[in-house]
């Protein structure tokens, strides 16, 4: 279908922490895969991030997968962080009433390709 | 000192032990265990008692010979000095026993505080000194000092080895004392909250009598006081109940917790269910019990603490049922077949026999379903039902049921009304040995529709009553029913396909408020195999109205799972409660029961049915604001919460506003704002264009359908819903 939305993310590891990065749009059609991208992240890491800045759009479904996430981080003992996206996405976890979860959201490590100062 | 038979010693140790095990106060243990000391093992002693937080407090001094009660005064007043590196603040600072086998000035001058002190310990005449602190479960909970001198007897180290089993053993006394002391204090004030307790609360003592009983334990077993719950035994109090497990399996005396943990027996908490036998009355009882043991591990007494769970478990039983109920009616097009399994989903949860009856073509009853919990009553039922239903159908109190689409209660069938029945002799003694009890009948009536038949439910043997709640939940199933078996006839003459009729029924007709306009869309998206998870729903509920959007998070069949389960408990749980946060929390307990994550948002209102201008309370649950649309300005109403199902506690809050004449408040899910267009989504800007134009609840609803399906792009991924309420004044 024309409208599918695209989402594409990178998986980075270092020790037993993993990154995963999402770019696009996480909404009902593209949901399987970002899970997905978790699911095999979450394998042997202690801490397991999503980064959400540059996602243009989530709809419930990619909270749904955050809580989820949250709540399995909590069950079995490891540590689950999102880097906050956009105002746009952050309006999305002010609805849900996680806006002011703190033990929830990462401050954005700087930028690797060095950019913006600050 | 010379060396005392070893048995006197022994005989010391086991008297202390005595004291050990005889559950006595603080202070009488002291006074008892330094008479064991002295004079058999010292001329002086003192006792002292050292609080978590380091604090010394002397409990007691013995004296042994002339001078005797001043000496022990001024021994009791005395305070160790802290810091002298002998004797008692020795031993307490190192945790070792201290021994000064020949008293000198240099000792007395060390440990004297002042010239007072020292004249104090002169006047002891002391030759040798023990020092050894007092060691119970870890730590050091006090002191004992001993000193010979007048008898003539000196210490030596064996008498030190001796000392220091004798603190163990004084150690051991005096923790237990204050252990006991603590607990004493703590029974009486036990026994004060217990009674106040909302909580039913029994304590049995290991023998078997009832000891104790408050008066939430006599209100809950429907009996006047306390006294009268005391006053029987525990099988006379049992016989008057009728109890049961959740499977409906008759629970003994032998099988509630009590007995089971007075028997030593693992005590898991049971949920029952307690008929009164004389009023038949019921309630749905947690009972809980612990067994308390005393020192020596013999049991005691078992505590049982009993939960009223009535109000939760029949509601949760209504939410089942209708749940059930509404699978059953739209898993089936063959309404005969979807009545028959309504019907045996209310036997024996809700009624001991529950019957169907459908109005024929030529007037008339024609009975469709009946279940009977006893078997052998199932056929007899039937055979009088049929009768009674061809008679009956256009005439007496059933067809004024059917008349006046009103509910017909009978708390007891009795003589009296099978006269006004008019029934003769032959039916009337079949119908007498069904033995049936209470009664309601309800009419079967859609919406603006003419009933089409009606629904009884009867008690029977179980010997249960109806209450307002019951009548509420079957007029309920009624509803339901009769808008299945009207489309399922309505499917027959016009043979649509089944699975578009089933969608049509998914969003119900909204209800006419009075003083209030509503209009409502819903629009599925993409394929019929995707039917996605948003509802809305209007109902009454007690002192207003209640509507609400919501959204599953998900899609197919487990989606349209969660959507039914979502209505129909917020429908249920709303009616009952009338209070949208408790509603919620209702849901929110169910989804957290299933497996997995299931998160539903909701925005629900509670339109108040007194005042001008209305009142209105908005609550969101991970849902997207409301908006009051005054006189073309649009404001957004709500204050964000968690997703229902998500976590334990939600902190859903209620925000109240008024509605004038010509406010309109608009509900929406995340469909609308999250449509798809050629570059972006709709979003929530869009959206507050379009309703600050809206003129009137059908008007601003068709101008939001129409600027989504103009904005969107292809066939979207989301259901959409809508509500606009418009307030239209009094008169």
């Amino acid at each position: 279908v024309s409208t599918s939305s695209q989402l594409s993310l990178e998986v980075r590891r270092e020790g037993a922490s993993a990154v995963v990065s999402a770019r696009g749009d996480i909404d009902l059609s593209t949901l399987a895969k970002a899970a997905a991208a978790l699911d095999g992240a979450r394998a042997g890491a202690r801490s397991l991030v999503l980064d959400l800045r540059e996602v243009g759009f989530m709809d419930t479904s990619g909270l749904r997968l955050i809580i989820e996430e949250q709540r399995r981080a909590a069950a079995t003992g490891y540590r689950f962080a999102v880097i906050p996206g956009s105002p746009r996405v952050q309006r999305l976890f002010e609805i849900a009433g996680l806006a002011g979860d703190d033990g929830l959201f990462l401050d954005a490590p700087p930028h690797s390709d060095g950019g913006g100062g600050g | 000192m010379s060396a005392r038979p070893e048995h006197d010693r022994l005989t010391m140790l086991a008297s202390i032990d005595e004291i050990t095990d005889a559950n006595v106060l603080l202070g009488e243990t002291v006074a008892r265990l330094l008479e064991y000391v002295v004079p058999a093992f010292a001329d002086v002693a003192t006792l002292d008692t050292i609080s978590p937080t380091g604090e010394l407090t002397r409990v007691g001094s013995r004296v042994q010979g002339p001078g005797r009660e001043h000496l022990e005064r001024g021994l009791l007043q005395r305070r160790p000095v802290a810091e002298a590196p002998v004797g008692l603040p020795r031993a307490l600072a190192s945790g070792q026993g201290q021994l000064i086998e020949r008293m000198a000035e240099e000792h007395l001058r060390a440990i004297a505080a002042d010239q007072a002190d020292y004249e104090l310990l002169r006047a002891l005449e002391l030759r040798s000194m023990v020092d050894v602190p007092l060691l119970a479960r870890g730590r050091i909970v006090g002191a004992l000092a001993c000193g010979v001198g007048p008898s003539g007897r000196d210490y030596g180290p064996a008498d030190l080895r001796f000392a220091e089993v004798l603190s163990a053993r004084l150690a051991l006394a005096l923790d237990n004392a204050g252990l006991s002391a603590a607990v004493s204090g703590l029974e009486q004030r036990f026994e004060a909250t217990l009674t106040n307790l909302a909580e039913a609360v029994l304590v049995r003592d290991a023998r078997g009598p009832l000891v104790f009983a408050n008066d939430a334990a006599a209100r809950l077993l429907g009996l006047p006081s306390s006294e009268d719950v005391l006053a029987m035994t525990s099988e006379q109090l049992m016989a008057l109940y009728d109890v049961f497990d959740e499977h409906g399996h008759e629970i003994s005396l032998d099988g509630l917790p009590s007995a089971r943990a007075a028997r030593g027996e693992s005590a898991a908490p049971l949920l029952v269910r307690n008929v009164i036998r004389t009023t038949g009355e019921e309630r749905w009882l947690l009972h809980k019990a612990t067994p308390v043991f005393d020192s020596r591990g013999v049991l005691s007494m078992v505590i049982s603490v009993i939960e009223d769970l009535t109000d939760v478990k029949r509601a949760e039983l209504a939410q089942r049922l209708l749940a059930e109920a509404g699978q059953a009616l739209s898993s089936s097009l063959e309404y005969e077949q979807a009545l028959k399994r309504v019907a045996k989903l209310l036997v024996p949860g809700l009624a001991d026999c529950c019957c169907v009856a459908l109005r024929g073509d030529h007037g008339g009853l024609q009975l469709v379903a009946l279940v009977h919990a006893d078997e052998e009553k199932q056929e007899p039922s039937v055979s009088v039902a049929e009768e009674l239903a061809a008679r009956l159908g256009e005439r007496g109190e059933t067809a004024a049921v059917i008349a006046h689409r009103r509910a017909l209660v009978v708390p007891h069938v009795d003589e009296a009304l099978l006269a006004r029945a008019g029934l003769d002799g032959e039916l009337l003694e079949r119908l007498r040995e069904l033995r049936l009890g209470s009664l309601i009948v309800v009419p079967l009536a859609a919406p603006g529709q003419p009933p089409i038949g009606v629904l009884t439910v009867a008690m029977a043997e179980s010997g249960r009553r109806f209450d307002e709640v019951d009548v509420a939940l079957v007029q309920e199933l009624g509803h339901r029913a009769a808008i299945a078996v009207e489309s399922a006839r309505l499917y027959r003459e016009r043979s649509l396909i089944a699975s578009t009729l089933q969608r049509s029924l998914l969003p119900p007709a909204l209800p006419e408020i009075p003083h209030f306009r509503l209009a409502g869309a819903y629009q599925a998206a993409g394929e019929q195999n995707d039917v996605g998870g948003d509802f809305y729903d209007a109902f009454e509920v007690p002192g207003g109205w209640m509507v609400l959007v919501g959204d599953v998070a998900g899609r197919g069949a487990e989606a349209a799972a969660l959507t039914s389960l979502s209505r129909y408990t917020l429908r249920t749980a709303g009616r009952l409660l009338g209070d949208p946060i408790a509603a919620f929390e209702q849901l929110n307990d169910a989804l957290r029961e299933r497996d997995g994550l299931s998160l539903v948002s909701v925005c629900c209102v509670l339109l108040r049915a007194e005042g001008e201008p209305a009142r209105a309370e908005v609550v969101l649950a991970g849902h997207p604001p409301a908006y009051r649309v005054r006189s073309g300005t649009p404001t957004p109403v709500g204050v964000f919460a968690p997703f229902l199902g998500a976590y334990e506690r939600g902190g859903w809050e209620a925000v109240t506003i008024d509605l004038a004449a010509g406010d309109q408040l608009v509900l929406y899910t995340d469909g609308v704002i999250d449509a798809v267009g050629e570059e972006e989504r709709f979003g929530e800007e869009r959206l507050v264009t379009t309703l600050s134009e809206g003129q009137g609840a059908s008007d601003t609803v068709a101008r939001i359908e129409r600027a989504v399906g103009e904005f969107a792009l292809g066939p979207q991924v989301d259901d959409m819903a809508i509500i606009v309420v418009e307030r239209t004044g009094r008169g």
